[in-house]
């Protein structure tokens, strides 16, 4: 565990957590030119949270989600998952393809397919973000979109992080356009090390 | 043999619920109890079951085998975590003759293209099981594994039974 402890210490987490919240901004940014219209995003929370207590705060391990899950390849490596509960996803669709809200009652695959492409350029975005301000080169994967209970979307994360990481870097933002707003949550899983070079550019 | 009446009047709703989380593994004897794997994706549970004495148990494992960092936890890994759940069952009163074994989980969860060099997790998981529990000469009765689905998996300690329900669908039996 001490890995992870010395992954997330107090002043990577800080520079993370600025990182992070330029992502963000800049992924509303792209979502905004993909929906033609202004989006805003309220100020990012983050926190470190343990894998295993992630069910709990987003509905319990068999409430339904989308995930939206890329690899990061490059300088700095890692894993990011884009979740949104169903009930969300759905406003997140009306929201994204202008409809009035409750118009979207269930996720197609036209309404996969959007959610992936939303979930796509946020991802990219956020990673550019990251990479232009850390000087780092990072490369996302064709990300893949889960339609799934919680715990099975979780799975992934375990299974590709060979059950050495414990904790991930949890983002919570909301998206908001005309006064209807909606909550997407980030779980960013950095590679072992992968944040060696970011603290090395703090000195 | 020696049986147990069912608890009368029970169905379901009266049943308390008992969560074996990620890496866990929970034993009951309880027949008012059943346990209760939420969500497994390529993580697999394995169920035993005694029909006898009702010692039930149930491990939740997320990786076959354990690599070369442990981090000491052997009910995360399928061949350390079935060594394991014998052992608690066999300390908690079971007969390993009469022991009844269903599975479920092992599913593939990312089936995009560009991501293959993860996708045998689940069937790795469902791999390692089968073989642990043949080395061990426990016959699997009942399993539903592999695919492309989350699954909440249910064993009943009351008669052994194992069900499965799927995002949107009813609780069927394995």
């Amino acid at each position: 565990m001490d890995t992870n402890q010395e992954k997330f210490d107090e002043k990577t987490l800080s520079r993370m957590a600025e990182v992070a919240g330029v992502g963000i901004n800049n992924a509303v940014e792209g979502i905004s030119r993909l929906v033609g219209e202004s989006l805003t995003v309220s100020t990012p929370s983050i926190h470190v949270a343990q894998l295993t207590e992630i069910p709990d705060l987003l509905g319990g391990p068999e409430a339904e989600a989308v995930g939206i899950y890329l690899r990061a390849e490059g300088l700095m490596s890692g894993q990011i998952m884009m979740v949104i509960p169903c009930p969300k996803a759905l406003e997140l669709v009306d929201l994204l393809m202008d409809f009035p809200p409750g118009t979207t009652d269930h996720l197609g695959k036209l309404e996969r397919s959007a959610l992936a492409e939303l979930g796509n350029i946020t991802c990219s975005y956020f990673l550019n973000a990251i990479s232009d301000s850390t000087g780092i080169s990072i490369r996302p994967s064709p990300p893949a979109v889960i339609v799934d209970m919680i715990g099975s979307i979780l799975d992934i994360i375990l299974a590709t992080a060979d059950g050495l990481t414990e904790t991930v870097l949890m983002i919570h933002a909301t998206f908001e356009r005309d006064g209807r707003g909606t909550q997407a949550n980030f779980w960013v899983i950095p590679d072992k090390n992968a944040f060696n070079p970011a603290a090395g550019r703090e000195e | 043999m020696r049986s147990i009446p069912l608890p009368e009047g029970k169905n379901n709703d009266m049943l308390t619920s008992l969560t074996v989380g990620l890496g866990e593994i929970k034993i009951s004897r309880d027949p008012g109890e059943v346990l209760v794997a939420y969500g497994l994706g390529s993580c697999v549970g394995v169920g035993l079951y005694d029909p006898v004495t009702r010692v039930t148990g149930m491990l939740h494992a997320i990786l076959p085998s354990c690599p070369g960092s442990s981090d000491g936890q052997p009910s995360k890994y399928v061949d350390s975590g079935i060594a394991l759940l014998l052992d608690e069952m066999r300390r908690a009163g079971s007969d390993r003759k009469r022991l009844v074994v269903r599975m479920a989980g092992g599913a593939n969860m990312l089936t995009a293209p560009g991501f293959t060099r993860f996708l045998d997790i689940g069937s790795r998981n469902v791999g390692m099981a089968v073989s642990t529990l043949a080395a061990l000469n426990l016959k699997i009765v009942g399993q539903e594994v592999g695919g492309n689905i989350g699954r909440t998996v249910r064993l009943y300690v009351a008669d052994g039974r194992m069900t499965i329900r799927t995002a949107g669908n009813m609780e069927r039996e394995v």
